[in-house]
């Protein structure tokens, strides 16, 4: 402790700070008067300590649950392949055919229209391109 | 001799004595730091007074990591910082400026001034309370940031730059005077 810290100790010492005993006797009444704030503890919800029994409900739910599904399921019975085909793709197809009227179109007579568009734009597009150079030729 | 930690064990157990021995232990104490603070000794006995009945309100709240002197430190510093604020008292009482300082009045008579009116004078109240838990109460670092509710950087430098001004006025005088201007009040 160097001697700026001791002074301030001594100096602090040397303020009179008596308690006279009508503070005292306030303090103290005051402090009977006060009582202590407790923390509420922190009350348990009643299902906590039942805990167990709802697992066990849950637990017995869902063995009577698989239970029944195996129960109800039918025992698998091993299907021949050629079965399974008839019941993927219906025999009736072959009937149903007739029904329709024939779809058989040339291929060039969808195609052709679309090809005087492309034609079309092709020639729009080279327009456009000359076009932009006649104005970049003009600027420069 | 027991400690205050188990003073207060004792207390929340129920045992009142153990309270009166905390306060028998703490009264002159936050008395001598309050009436440094407050307007008056009135003020400075309300706070003491209001302080020891929140630490008995609330003692379930104190943390034993902590000294039971950085907790009711803690409290003091608020009540009086309340009480500045007139939250606590309103006051009636036109200022007579031509009264003493309190503190003055409580100061052993002496050939020189007692350098914790100069530190009231030159620090603000943080600083003031920094100090005096410093260097009276012998407070660490980490435990007057906790009571005064502040970091442990402004702490560390408001001590620097407090005892830096108080020792230019204490030793130098005029360029103690210099120094403040410089540094301004703390």
């Amino acid at each position: 402790m160097d001697e700026f810290e001791h002074r301030l100790k001594l100096d602090a010492e040397a303020i009179q700070a008596g308690i006279s005993p009508e503070l005292r006797s306030r303090i103290d009444a005051s402090l009977r008067a006060t009582e202590q704030i407790r923390p509420v503890p922190e009350s348990r919800a009643p299902g906590m300590n039942l805990w167990w029994a709802s697992s066990l409900t849950g637990l017995a739910a869902a063995v009577i649950v698989i239970v029944l599904i195996n129960w109800i399921r039918p025992s698998a019975v091993p299907v021949p392949a050629e079965q399974v085909a008839d019941r993927t793709v219906p025999v009736a197809v072959d009937e149903l055919q007739g029904l329709y009227p024939p779809w058989l179109i040339k291929t060039a007579d969808f195609a052709s229209p679309l090809e005087e568009e492309l034609a079309r734009l092709q020639a729009d597009i080279e327009r456009a391109r000359e076009n932009v150079k006649k104005d970049i030729d003009f600027t420069f | 001799m027991i400690s205050d930690e188990q003073l207060v064990e004792e207390s929340l157990a129920g045992s009142a004595l153990a309270f009166s021995e905390l306060v028998e232990r703490y009264q002159e104490r936050l008395l001598r730091y309050l009436l440094t603070r407050s307007g008056n000794r009135a003020d400075a006995e309300d706070a003491v007074q209001d302080t020891f009945i929140s630490a008995h309100r609330y003692l379930y709240s104190y943390n034993p990591r902590w000294r039971f002197s950085t907790w009711i430190y803690r409290i003091a510093i608020r009540n009086a910082a309340r009480q500045s604020k007139g939250e606590i008292r309103e006051v009636d009482v036109i200022a007579d400026e031509s009264a003493p300082d309190p503190l003055e009045e409580c100061m052993v008579a002496s050939e020189r001034e007692n350098v914790w009116l100069t530190a009231k004078r030159l620090l603000n109240q943080d600083a003031y309370s920094a100090m005096w838990l410093r260097y009276v109460e012998d407070m660490s670092i980490k435990e007057i940031a906790r009571a005064l509710d502040k970091t442990q950087s402004w702490t560390k430098v408001t001590l620097f730059r407090g005892r830096r001004s108080l020792s230019a006025e204490l030793t130098e005088g005029a360029s103690g005077a210099a120094g403040r201007q410089i540094y301004g009040r703390i």
